[in-house]
């Protein structure tokens, strides 16, 4: 009896044993964009051959790929500002589009306060998707992070933003608001999270240099898909263990990232970036509609009347005389500023106005250029050389030629460039080479464009060797707002004013010899 | 915020965008003469792409 015991008892421990169960493996996809800022339609970049982007164009590849595998859609931020497109609606025709497309997060950019926070609170109330901001304190609405289930994988996307937000916009914009570090936001969300996701994501908008320094100092993030510096990352590139991915801008890209998920983890993944074009397929035919309604909106919104004009406004003779065009628009960027004075390049207008009715759509053909309002502290010396600078090149009809504010100069035309600056005075005193003075310009100025350097140089740190008398002249950057364009400010004057008359004052007077 | 364009160390505000520096570089008719801005792992960025401390772009 025994003999048979002992085999039935081996037969029976293999037949009542647990079948082992095969390896869990499931395959999902992650889809994404960053910096669309409200490029809906085609357009061409830089003189591009052919149209590139158009958002409706984007989620018809989107679909196709979320019909191959479980998807997420996730956004890397500054999608609700920037073209006209959404700026004239503040992002609401940005939020109804991403609504149809069906995204599943954005993270805020820093451009999503650019229309303020009571704004935001809107669009936000708005979205059918969470806004993240994991290290944003202050801001109720915004969530830290988005736990989902995809294809049977638990998916956590924690979103941050860079915390330059606080400096980047006008401080009104994020009053009351902290933006903290994002690596000791995501430790700490990879902590709080670590029983409850399979694939941790960080829906990043801070750039590729932190991304990647956030990728070597935090452990356990699996994928950082990022936004900010719109980076064209054609193929995903792993630092530290973590893939890293971003979409360039605009709509011109869509990115795939794959991952396969076995064992507890991702072991193994493939992404590209999907080019956006007409030229690549049809478009989706309810974001198409959403495009065009807005587009219409934008239309019914540039043909509005902001005020009237009693006078002709000269956008013409701005590169060779002062016309009361570039006064009026110099005087919105002093008083915007709360500057001494003002100077703009006269290039920087480009169409007249006539009497009448201005419409919005002529305020922004006078000024077309994205371009915000700036103040420096220049010295009385720098002062001078930049309006030796503005009237050096009267032959060329060159932009450079300044239209001002707070300010009047004479200059010789006969004299050499360099020394045709003749009398100055600011506040109706004379200039003063030692003096400080507070000059209000725009971006492009800053940036040393038309060749103003002494802007640009103004901002340069002190040399090497420099004295107590340069360092302690406080500093030297007394206002900047990207977040307003400077035609909006002068379309907040017109409304304002309802009527004006700007005439000619003798600002800039030629002496002949 | 210092950034650098083709090694060249540039001052620029925060705010500014890859544009701004490029232009502060002097190197802004390159573009239109058919070159892209690169960072310095290779990858094309966007000209209203941010500027953040220590970036290096490169126009070619």
């Amino acid at each position: 009896m025994k003999r048979f015991l002992f085999p039935a008892f081996i037969l029976a421990l293999v037949l009542l044993a647990p079948v082992p169960s095969p390896a869990r493996q499931e395959s999902i996809r992650i889809l994404y964009v960053n910096d669309f800022h409200g490029f809906a339609q085609p357009h061409r970049p830089g003189g591009a051959p052919a149209p590139l982007g158009g958002i409706a164009y984007l989620d018809a590849q989107a679909d196709r790929l979320r019909r191959e595998k479980p998807s997420l859609l996730l956004a890397a931020g500054d999608m609700l500002q920037g073209h006209n497109w959404a700026n004239l609606t503040r992002g609401k025709g940005v939020v109804e589009l991403m609504n149809a497309m069906k995204f599943d997060a954005m993270v805020v950019g820093n451009h999503e306060f650019d229309f303020g926070q009571e704004v935001l609170r809107k669009r936000l109330a708005e979205a059918r998707f969470p806004f993240l901001g994991a290290n944003v304190d202050g801001f109720p609405g915004l969530k830290p992070y988005l736990l989902k289930t995809v294809g049977g994988v638990r998916v956590a996307v924690i979103g941050v933003v860079t915390p330059e937000t606080a400096v980047a916009t006008h401080p009104r914009n994020v009053a009351g608001l902290t933006f903290r570090s994002t690596e000791d936001t995501v430790r700490q969300c990879l902590k709080d999270l670590r029983d409850q996701a399979d694939i941790f994501v960080v829906l990043s908008h801070q750039g590729l240099p932190a991304d990647r320094a956030l990728a070597q100092k935090v452990p356990g993030i699996d994928v950082i898909v990022g936004g900010h510096t719109h980076t064209k990352i054609d193929m995903p590139v792993v630092v530290g263990g973590t893939i890293i991915v971003q979409a360039w801008e605009h709509a011109k890209a869509l990115g795939v990232l794959d991952l396969l998920f076995k064992d507890g983890k991702v072991v193994w993944f493939n992404g590209f970036l999907q080019e956006i074009s007409p030229a690549a397929g049809a478009p989706d035919l309810q974001v198409e509609k959403i495009v065009a309604h807005y587009a219409r909106q934008v239309d019914q919104s540039l043909s509005q009347a902001v005020g009237k004009t009693q006078v002709d406004l000269d956008g013409e003779q701005v590169r060779r005389r002062e016309t009361n065009l570039g006064d009026l628009v110099a005087d919105v960027l002093k008083r915007a500023t709360g500057a001494d004075c003002a100077l703009i390049n006269g290039g920087s207008i480009r169409a007249s106005i006539p009497k009448g009715t201005v419409r919005l759509k002529e305020l922004y053909n006078a000024l077309p250029y994205d371009n915000y309002a700036v103040a420096v502290r220049l010295s009385g010396r720098e002062v001078r050389e930049a309006l030796e600078h503005g009237v050096s090149a009267l032959e060329e009809n060159s932009g450079r030629f300044p239209q001002v504010s707070g300010l009047t100069f004479t200059y010789s035309p006969a004299a050499p460039p360099g020394a045709r600056v003749r009398e100055v005075t600011v506040r109706g005193q004379p200039l003063n080479p030692e003096g400080q003075y507070v000059v209000a310009t725009n971006d492009f100025i800053a940036a040393g464009g038309d060749g103003y350097t002494v802007f640009a140089e103004a901002l340069d740190p002190p040399a090497e060797g420099a004295g107590p008398e340069d360092l302690l002249k406080g500093p030297r950057l007394v206002f900047s707002d990207p977040s307003r364009w400077l035609r909006d400010l002068v379309a907040d004057y017109f409304r304002a004013h309802k009527k004006v008359s700007p005439r000619v004052t003798g600002r800039i007077k030629l002496e002949v010899d | 915020m210092r950034v650098y364009v083709n090694d060249q160390p540039l001052e620029l505000l925060p705010g500014m965008t890859v544009k701004h520096a490029v232009l502060r570089a002097g190197r802004l008719e390159e573009l239109q003469g058919g070159k892209k801005v690169y960072d310095e792992w290779g990858h094309e960025v966007g000209l209203d792409g941010a500027l953040v401390v220590d970036l290096k772009l490169y126009v070619r």
